[in-house]
């Protein structure tokens, strides 16, 4: 409630929403625009902590850089450096997102000396043992499924999602409340074949940084094993000036420490 | 107690109607909660009970603890379902089988319903574990590997299905447990929310099932379903033994004393006296539990044994007095108090139960005991009532026609000529009696103590069947756990600080000596040890926000330093300590008692083997912890990641073997624990580490162990005050050891018998010795009471002989052929642990009843100077 609050408090400054019927497809893309291409490039520290269904917590603290290729709100890179805990630090997870075929991603183990290419066959696994997927970090692909926009209300448009392989994944479809002015997803929902709630994820806090509106806390909510995940980010800077080279295997075994620091 | 009869004599029909309003307020009671739970919320319902854990009290140590450790690491109940095809050369691994295979799963996926409370029961969907729930991980070319479901979709083609197994069987944590050893058979390892919701599960399962067709068989197992299944058939069971018992004891009677109307009478006291017990048990708020089951078909021919006494006596002698009430008056004379020590000693043999630390036996001892106690009351009113309501006229022919020497009946001459052997071979009897002694001791010190609850079905029962076709192909159907635990570490956070500081200086690190005074002031702050080291690395950090670029380096290090420092108590990524697991492991498999272990060795040792491209050579421990974690992050990236939680606590001090057994049998995990107890003295633990068990099959060990040691206590505890009862009944420590004699031969040789036939010494058999102390001794009541009794009538023993072999040896004779023979309906249970009772309870009262009429005629014989010394002038 209280997030909510203070995203209410934020809204005048995005209230200039024309009210006429708008294009599913459009806000889609807005939200999709919103969630992972604003600005050119983008750095944030990301503290993560997985809380079981017992309460137990496990700490996760990296640092994440994003670079796109053009503005176009396309191909992407992202390059993810652990800190925390501090028995993996240095580790590196790095995602060429493509939209012609499945994402390029690696895996740096320092300790054991390797450079892994993850396969790309299934983008819906953990990232790192939390209740995101990977690719809730990275983005699901806007035309991976049919979009409906099933309801509107002052503040959110309501969005229903269907997969168009619906092998390929463990939901059958889910909703997403994109926000009117900020056109950010504040909460997506995911569902089974007989309509429960598998997951559900929320925006927990918006803040305006460098002039874009970012969400710096959210939180994924497995209903089935009762675990979630709460992130939090910090020391968010966009328009970074991060270089294409530091997002190639060359660069994971030697982190670019001029960007992570 | 005379008195009570001659009141019931008196006014019989009062007595008849109001022991049957008793009965009927009874069954009210019982019924009226069962039937309408929300109307009647102050009476007890009857409440079925058939968890083999309620064995043990709900706060025993080991129960806590195997249910703490099941919190802790997630783990639930199972139900096992094993799908085999013994047509197709590749067993199930052919597209049609898998598709079914994976129709199943999605159905028993979805199985969950909200019970009575509002609460969700059902299959816990994301611990299921089954080709299309599972993981597999795998090299995907040079340089890449690739996580993906292992069976995402039914197979296209039986060659996909043959690839489907190859995967699994390349994985440790699968093969032998998903998939079945010889690669032709599926495991479906199902975790429910309680146990007690398995046969809601199977039936579901079963409807599922029953809408496939083809050739595969389904195999539905696991402790939980035995234990279901057992509630169903113990109902069963109540409702065919107890019934038959009754009629078969009606038969019999109705032979003896050849008047049906007259018996009807030990009828209505058996009937009453059980619906009085089991309305007692129920409406005092007692489960009807495995045991408890049993207490109508014991009390039963044990409710008949006195009216039995009484009629057997009034048979005979009613043609002497001709008149109902002068005869009952004789009788009850003569058997009051016979009947009544019988009665106590019955009621102690069993009441001794109460002793054992098992709860469902302390009822079952307890409320047959208030039984017999019933069963006495109503016999002694009850019968001479309904006599006496009887008219006269039809007592007309009844009776012994001959008097005792007149030798009509094939009984009473069988019974005179053993008296008489009695006489002359008494020292032969004895004789024979010593090389029996000396054979059962033998077989005593061959008994085997064992159960299983799995084996208390009969070998053809589907569960059984089921047991054996996935034990024989599979690791192993019955879960045992194995807990390793790094010891508490102390709490001074002083003298951690302390060392801390000594050991930031030894570094040899710029940043960390600056810490060392920084370090000093926090412990000021800190709580506990973690949050110190946490406020430490919280400096760093922000003295690393200004740090020049050239010093960066070496604060990180120092930063690494610390984090890995506040690690260093999660000992289960220590390459050492997983080593130590992965020897453990290698020989539990050795001991040829586990079919497979699972641990979190075997998730890292099989990680780091597919990271590097799946080569054998690579199935081992990385060499440093921060490989470990490596591996261990990397295993979490799947789709799975809190499977890695059953194996390990999230601060990696606690981890948990998960042990796969095909024998669920007590012996074999005795024997087990046995080895890992001396394993971890040959090969000490590193780090301190203690260990612990939890799981069903071990809890099954603990409550054996108990049931064993309180039995013997019970046991002897009866035996004593039975004795000491004895003694004071004949006024006499001689009269007193020798009616002890036929019950102690007899309970020897029995345990004799258990050892060289080979049967386990299970729960039904320790249940066994006490209970037949209190039945077995009643015949020697009734013999010597009677002997000498009849001895004062005659000069010497000899003559008192024949006469006690009349009707006092024909009473007993009788008793034996009706209790013997009105336990039998136990054999016709499908439970063994009902069959096993049967069969043993009627052998001891036989052999007891038979060492009655010769041991101790015998033993009289012999000593007759001894015992009838004193008695003479007393009497």
């Amino acid at each position: 409630m209280k997030h909510m609050l203070k995203l209410f408090l934020l809204l005048p400054l995005f209230w200039a929403v024309p009210a006429h019927a708008i294009d599913v497809m459009d806000v889609v893309k807005k939200a999709n625009h919103m969630s992972y291409y604003q600005a050119g490039d983008g750095r944030a520290k990301v503290n993560m902590r997985i809380i079981d269904a017992q309460g137990r917590t496990r700490v996760r603290e990296f640092i994440i850089l994003r670079r796109d290729d053009d503005d176009t709100d396309t191909r992407q890179r992202f390059y993810v450096y652990f800190n925390k805990p501090a028995d993996v630090k240095k580790m590196v997870f790095m995602v060429i997102k493509n939209m012609d075929r499945g994402d390029d991603r690696w895996l740096y183990l320092p300790a054991l000396d390797l450079v892994k290419r993850i396969a790309a066959s299934d983008e819906r696994t953990s990232f790192v043992g939390s209740n995101f997927y990977y690719e809730d970090v990275s983005g699901r692909g806007i035309n991976e499924d049919t979009h409906t926009l099933v309801k509107e209300d002052d503040n959110y448009y309501i969005i229903k999602s269907i997969p168009k392989d619906p092998q390929a994944v463990e939901f059958a479809s889910y909703k997403s409340w994109i926000h009117k002015s900020t056109f950010l997803p504040i909460k997506t929902e995911y569902y089974d074949a007989a309509g429960e709630k598998l997951r559900s994820y929320s925006a927990l806090k918006v803040d305006m940084v460098d002039g874009y509106p970012t969400v710096t806390a959210s939180s994924m909510e497995d209903h089935r094993t009762g675990s979630k995940t709460l992130m939090n980010y910090s020391a968010v800077k966009y328009d970074v000036g991060l270089p294409e080279n530091i997002f190639t295997e060359r660069y994971l075994r030697k982190a670019p420490r001029k960007y992570l620091r | 107690m005379i008195h009570i009869s001659e009141t019931a004599t008196r006014r019989p029909k009062a007595f008849l109607w109001a022991s049957g309003l008793f009965s009927l307020i009874m069954i009210m009671l019982v019924a009226l909660p069962s039937i309408w739970p929300t109307t009647f919320p102050m009476l007890h319902a009857i409440q079925i009970d058939t968890d083999p854990e309620n064995m043990l009290a709900a706060d025993e140590p080991a129960r806590v603890f195997h249910n703490a450790q099941k919190k802790v690491f997630s783990l639930y109940d199972m139900v096992v379902v094993g799908v085999v095809n013994e047509e197709n050369p590749h067993g199930v691994f052919n597209k049609k089988s898998l598709a079914n295979i994976y129709a199943l799963t999605a159905f028993a996926k979805k199985i969950e319903w909200q019970d009575k409370q509002g609460k969700t029961q059902g299959v816990i969907s994301v611990d299921l574990m089954a080709p299309s729930t599972v993981d597999n991980i795998e090299p995907g070319g040079p340089g890449v590997v690739k996580f993906e479901w292992l069976m995402n979709r039914p197979p296209a083609s039986d060659a996909e299905a043959l690839s489907i197994l190859k995967k699994a069987q390349n994985l440790p944590l699968l093969n032998g447990t998903i998939v079945s050893e010889d690669g032709k058979a599926v495991a479906l390892y199902i975790p429910i929310t309680s146990k007690n919701i398995s046969y809601n599960v199977v039936e579901k399962l079963k409807g599922k099932i029953a809408e496939f067709d083809g050739n595969d068989k389904y195999y539905i197992t696991g402790l939980p379903v035995a234990q279901d299944t057992f509630g169903v058939e113990m109902f069963v069971q109540m409702a065919i033994s107890a019934p038959m018992a009754m009629i078969l004891i009606f038969l019999l009677m109705w032979y003896f004393f050849k008047k049906a109307s007259l018996v009807v009478s030990p009828m209505i006291v058996a009937m009453v006296s059980v619906i009085s017990t089991m309305g007692l048990l129920i409406i005092s708020g007692n489960t009807v539990h495995i045991m408890s089951s049993m207490i109508p078909i014991f009390i039963m021919p044990i409710a008949v044994l006195d009216a039995i006494h009484i009629l057997s006596d009034f048979y005979d002698k009613y043609p002497l007095y001709k008149d109902r009430r002068k005869t009952i008056q004789h009788v009850m004379k003569e058997l009051s108090a016979p009947m009544l020590y019988t009665t106590l000693t019955t009621a102690v043999g069993f009441a001794s139960l109460a002793l054992t630390p098992i709860p469902p036996v302390q009822t079952f001892g307890l409320f047959v005991s208030i039984g017999v106690l019933l069963a006495w009351f109503f016999t002694i009113t009850l019968v001479p009532a309904y006599i006496l309501l009887m008219p006269e006229e039809s007592f007309a022919n009844f009776g012994m026609v001959k008097d005792d020497k007149g030798q009509t009946t094939l009984l009473t001459r069988i019974l005179h000529g053993l008296g008489r052997v009695t006489y002359s071979g008494a020292k032969l009897i004895m004789l024979a009696v010593f090389i029996l002694i000396g054979v059962s001791w033998v077989g005593v010190n061959k008994i085997v103590i064992n159960d299983n609850p799995v084996k208390w079905f009969a070998p053809d029962h589907e569960i059984r069947i089921a047991d054996r076709a996935l034990n024989e192909r599979f690791a192993g159907t019955y879960m045992a756990y194995l807990m390793l635990e790094a010891p508490a570490e102390s709490d001074d956070l002083g003298a951690y600080a302390k060392e801390m500081a000594d050991d930031m200086r030894a570094q040899n690190s710029a940043p960390l000596t600056a810490m060392v005074q920084e370090l000093a002031i926090l412990a000021q702050q800190a709580t506990d040890k973690k949050e110190l080291v946490n406020l430490l690395i919280k400096k760093m950090e922000q003295r690393m926000e200004t740090v020049p670029d050239e010093e960066w380096d070496s604060w990180d290090n120092a930063l690494t330093w610390a984090g890995e420092y506040m690690n260093r108590g999660e000992i289960f990524k220590d390459p050492e300590v997983l080593n130590y697991m992965s020897r453990l492991q290698a020989y539990l498999q050795d001991t040829g008692l586990v079919g497979k272990s699972n641990s979190l060795s075997d998730v890292v040792r099989t990680v780091h083997r597919e990271l590097f491209m799946g080569k054998p050579e690579a199935y081992r421990i990385p060499d440093s912890r921060a490989a470990v974690a490596e591996t261990l992050i990397t295993y979490q990236n799947s789709h799975r990641p809190q499977d890695l939680w059953h194996f390990v606590t999230p601060d990696y001090r606690k981890t948990n073997m998960w042990l796969q057994l095909k024998s669920g049998d007590n012996r074999d995990m005795s024997a087990l624990i046995e080895k890992v107890d001396q394993f971890f003295n040959e090969n000490p633990a590193p780090d301190g580490i203690s260990y612990d068990w939890f799981g069903l099959t071990y809890i099954n060990v603990i409550w054996q162990d108990k049931m064993v040691s309180g039995m013997a206590e019970a046991f002897i505890g009866s035996f004593i005050i039975v004795l000491i009862m004895m003694v004071f009944l004949f006024r006499s420590l001689w009269w007193g050891i020798l009616a002890m004699v036929p019950l102690t031969f007899t309970i020897g040789m029995i345990y004799g018998i258990i050892g060289l036939i080979g049967k386990d010494y299970d729960m039904p058999v320790a249940v066994l010795s006490s209970l037949s102390l209190g039945l077995a001794v009643d015949y020697a009541i009734h013999f010597l009471v009677r002997s000498r009794e009849m001895r004062k009538k005659f000069t010497n023993w000899k003559d008192t002989s024949e006469a006690v072999f009349g009707e006092p040896a024909r009473a007993i004779a009788r008793n034996i052929i009706v209790v013997g023979i009105g336990f039998m309906p136990l054999l016709a249970a499908p439970l063994v642990p009902y069959k096993t009772v049967g069969v043993f309870i009627s052998s001891i009262l036989v052999l007891a009843g038979i060492a009655t009429l010769t041991i101790l005629p015998a033993l009289i014989r012999l000593f007759e100077g001894l015992l009838f010394k004193k008695n003479i002038e007393r009497m």
